[in-house]
Order: C-alpha cells, then sequence, then structure tokens
C-alpha cells in the first residue's frame, strides 16, 4: 500500500519585484515606500519583492516598513543579506548572473528571477469611472471605452481601442519609452515617466481623433494616429 | 424561480422610484406576479407613489428582523391582485440592512413571485450595494446631463464587479438604460445630452426614453404609478419600456421634438 499523498510539488512561475537598497539610511528607504504606497496603493498591496543590497542594512527595519504598506518580502539576494535574512526566516535567492539568465536543463532553479516583463494585460470590458487598472511590468489593453474618473495605468504602454475619456498613465515606474495609443482621445489627464498633463493643457488639435502621447526631450507630445 | 431587477442610478432625483413603481405595475398589468421592494431605508417614497402609504403596518426591516412575517408586510396592491409592495422602514436607517436578511427575503419571495423590482436608494453606499448585489438584471436610470451620465457610469463599474454574479462568477448582470426626463426639444438647442451620446458613453443597450412630462409629477401626487395614465406620454413610454424588456420589439418613440402645427409655428412658443 502507498503511504497517503500529503503533497503535490507543481512549478509555478512568479514575477517579482526586485527591491535594491541603494542607501542604508532607514528614514529615506521608508519615506520612498511610504511615497511609492500613496501612490500606487495597488501595486504596493500584496506585492512581493525581493530584496538586494551591496552594504549592511538593519534587514528587520525594512521588512517592517515593506509590510507596513502592504508589500510581501519574499526574500533577498545572495550576498551580504544572506546571515540576517536566514534569521527572518526569508528565502536566499541566487543573484541573477550570465550563467542564470538562460533556463539549463536538468537544473532545478529556486523560482524567482524576476520576470523582465509580464504578460499584456488585456482588458475586455468598459473601464467605469471610479475604476482603476493598473498593469504591472508591462502593457495594458483595453478593448473599449475608458470613461471620465476612471484610470488606466502601466508600467508599458497603455493602449486604448475605444475612447479614452479618463486618466491614462504610461511608463509608471519610470520608462520614458512608453506611449498612450487611443482611438478617440478625450481624455482628462495623461501621463507618460511621470511627466503629465490635464486636459486644459493640452493641444486641442486632437481631441476626438486617434492619438498617442509620447515623451519627446522630456515634453509630452499628443500626436495624430493616421489621416 | 423570479428575476430579480434592481432600479438603480447613482445620482439621486434621476426617477428611479417613478421608474420602479411603473416597471412593477407594468409587469404586473401583464400578468406577472410582482413585488416591489423599497431599499431606501430611512427616507421611503416608493409607498407615496404606490398610493399605499396609509396601509404600511410593518415593512422590510421588520422582515429582516424577524418582527413580522414577510405576508404580514407584503402591501396588495388596490388595482393589480398579482402586485406587491414592500415598504422601506423610516424610522430606522441603511445599517438595519443586512447582506443575510436581504438574501433570506428575496429567496422567500422568489418562490412565489415571477418578478422582484429592488428600487434601488441614491449612493453607492450600504443600501444601493445591498439593493443590486441579488441582481439579476438592472434598470440604469439617467438623466441625459452629464453629471448623472458619470453616476451611472459609476454604477455599472459596481454592478460589474460589487454583486453576488460578478462575486461568484456566475455569468453577468444584465444592463438595461433607462433615460428619464428627456426633452427632445432642449436635446436639438443643445442644452440636454442627446440618447446617442448617453448610449456612446455609457455603452450599454437602450431599454426605454422616458420624456419629461409634468404627468410624472401629478401621478406622484396622486399616488397612482404613470404607467396607469394611458393619456400621457410618459405612461405610454413606460408600458413600451415593460414591452421591450419582456422582449416584445417596440419602436422608440418621444425621442424627436413634436412637429408644431401651423398655428404652432405662426405664433411659435
Amino acid at each position: 500500500m502507498t503511504p497517503k499523498k500529503a503533497l503535490e510539488f507543481k512549478g509555478r512561475m512568479l514575477s517579482l519585484t526586485r527591491a535594491r537598497i541603494l542607501d542604508p539610511d532607514l528614514a529615506a528607504i521608508t519615506a520612498q515606500l511610504q511615497d511609492f504606497a500613496r501612490q500606487m496603493p495597488r501595486a504596493a498591496q500584496g506585492m512581493p519583492v525581493v530584496l538586494e543590497a551591496e552594504m549592511a542594512v538593519d534587514l528587520g527595519a525594512v521588512l517592517a516598513a515593506m509590510r507596513e504598506v502592504g508589500m510581501q518580502p519574499l526574500g533577498v539576494t545572495d550576498g551580504v543579506l544572506a546571515a540576517s535574512a536566514r534569521q527572518w526566516g526569508l528565502a536566499v535567492l541566487a543573484p541573477d548572473g550570465p550563467g542564470r539568465t538562460g533556463r539549463s536543463a536538468g537544473t532545478v532553479e529556486p523560482a524567482g528571477a524576476p520576470a523582465a516583463r509580464r504578460p499584456t494585460r488585456i482588458v475586455t470590458e468598459p473601464v467605469r469611472s471610479g475604476q482603476q487598472i493598473y498593469a504591472a511590468e508591462g502593457d495594458l489593453v483595453v478593448l473599449s471605452a475608458v470613461s471620465a474618473g476612471a484610470e488606466v495605468v502601466a508600467d508599458g504602454c497603455v493602449h486604448v481601442y475605444g475612447a479614452l475619456r479618463g486618466r491614462a498613465l504610461a511608463g509608471a515606474r519610470g520608462d520614458a519609452q512608453a506611449r498612450i495609443f487611443c482611438r478617440r482621445f478625450e481624455a482628462e489627464l495623461v501621463a507618460v515617466a511621470g511627466v503629465y498633463a490635464v486636459a486644459e493643457q493640452m493641444q486641442s488639435d486632437w481631441r476626438g481623433k486617434p492619438a498617442q502621447v509620447r515623451l519627446a526631450d522630456g515634453k509630452l507630445r499628443i500626436e495624430g494616429l493616421d489621416g | 424561480m423570479a428575476k430579480i431587477i434592481v432600479v438603480t442610478s447613482g445620482k439621486g432625483g434621476v426617477g428611479k422610484t417613478t421608474t420602479s413603481a411603473s416597471f412593477a405595475t407594468g409587469l404586473a398589468m401583464r400578468g406577472h406576479k410582482t413585488a416591489v421592494i423599497d431599499f431606501d431605508v430611512g427616507l421611503r417614497n416608493l409607498d407615496l407613489i404606490m398610493g399605499c402609504e396609509r396601509r404600511v403596518v410593518f415593512d422590510f426591516v421588520n422582515v429582516i428582523h424577524g418582527e413580522a412575517t414577510l405576508r404580514q408586510a407584503l402591501i396588495k396592491d388596490k388595482q393589480h391582485d398579482n402586485l406587491f409592495i414592500l415598504a422601506a422602514s423610516q424610522t430606522r436607517d441603511k445599517d438595519a440592512l443586512t447582506a443575510d436578511g436581504v438574501g433570506r427575503v428575496l429567496d422567500e419571495l422568489a418562490k412565489d413571485f415571477d418578478y422582484i423590482v429592488c428600487d434601488s436608494p441614491a449612493g453607492i453606499e450600504k443600501g444601493a450595494h445591498l439593493a443590486m448585489y441579488y441582481a439579476d438584471e438592472a434598470l440604469v436610470v439617467t438623466n441625459p446631463e452629464v453629471s448623472s451620465v458619470r453616476d451611472s457610469d459609476r454604477v455599472l463599474g459596481l454592478l460589474a464587479s460589487k454583486t453576488r454574479r460578478a462575486e461568484t462568477g456566475n455569468g453577468r448582470v444584465k444592463e438595461h438604460l433607462v433615460l428619464t426626463r428627456y426633452n427632445p426639444a432642449r436635446v436639438q438647442k443643445g442644452e440636454m445630452l442627446s440618447v446617442d451620446d448617453v448610449r456612446e458613453i455609457l455603452a450599454i443597450p437602450l431599454l426605454g426614453v422616458i420624456p419629461e412630462s409634468p404627468a410624472v409629477l401629478s401621478s406622484s401626487n396622486a399616488g397612482v404609478p404613470v404607467i396607469a395614465n394611458k393619456d400621457s406620454d410618459a405612461g405610454r413610454a413606460y408600458e413600451d419600456l415593460v414591452a421591450r424588456f419582456l422582449g416584445e420589439p417596440r419602436e422608440h418613440r418621444f425621442i424627436a421634438p413634436e412637429k408644431k402645427g401651423l398655428l404652432g409655428r405662426l405664433f411659435g412658443t
């Protein structure tokens, strides 16, 4: 008789956010975390994080600050943080190296080499007033309209195949190459990599027409898409 | 099994209760056993519009709290034998409603009614949430002006996410647009949004357009749902709406301004 099976092992790809500590100043870290959570509360809530550092930091305090804003620190990258991470019961993950980016057959890798880009998020329903949709680390495609008072945000590009009447923010984590595309441009606010314009400031030539928004020399440009 | 329909809007004063009363009465006139429930606890109005305010003994909150049976609280309409009203409590507030309690009352009603019409309060808080939570279909009542349209848009978002159907992954609430207080002449002058403007923004199927009409106010004051006033344009528009809801194709009326006769054109009003 085979013993009762209590566990089942299955592979799962998980995309993680890498938080690289540049300055061990705890006050600065806490302030930045709170700032991030204020700006993107949905992204921060439950965000799985792997910590990286090259200098010693008070890991316990950083973990507390992250959990305070709703993030879930899962582990650290092997290095100076490894010893204290084990004390806190966190996973220690191998750093990304040249030999580790590809998938080598036969070896079992610890889950967690962060995916460079998540799959595009596709929304088929209209985005209604008051709704907020965030596509982390990737593009966002909305097949119908984004209503006034709704907000669509992506770390990559934002594509709206209906009318864009609400707010659209592309490159939410600073990607200046990100763009916003829409079939009918009636936005309340657009932003790329933090550079924003409200309806009043936008040139009106493309209102109601197919348009794209991109960043050129640090300035937002709104351009027609066809015809 | 009964079909549960919520009449909702987000914004206040757009005609939810008027629509609930006429819609429920219309369903009953066509032979369907119908109950209409006032979810506006603390600000009850449906009983006035239905003309049964002097017969309210027990209300919705009494039933939820087990202080009365459903049979005791349901008020039978005087004109239609298969129409029943469940009034809201005027002395309590929305916190007296509980999801479980509302669910139990609806389950019990569902046993012997064809349609249950839930008249939602304005807003998006507890009362409105519970009114839409168990719905199978929704009439989204909207006036042809921007603030009402935006609030309806918000409510449509909630219907797609904060209802039992959405939460259990059991399909979605079927949405219908009801455009009320529509004045074609003012639309033509550009003072009001047109039917097409509103449809374009909300992107849901249009069930009916109810023209702005003095009959609505006089019917409310008389305690008779306007649908019973067959001579009024609003009454006929509600009748069309009910027919369309039951699958009968009807042309949309009252969308174009009335053509003035020769005298009207000469003396222009």
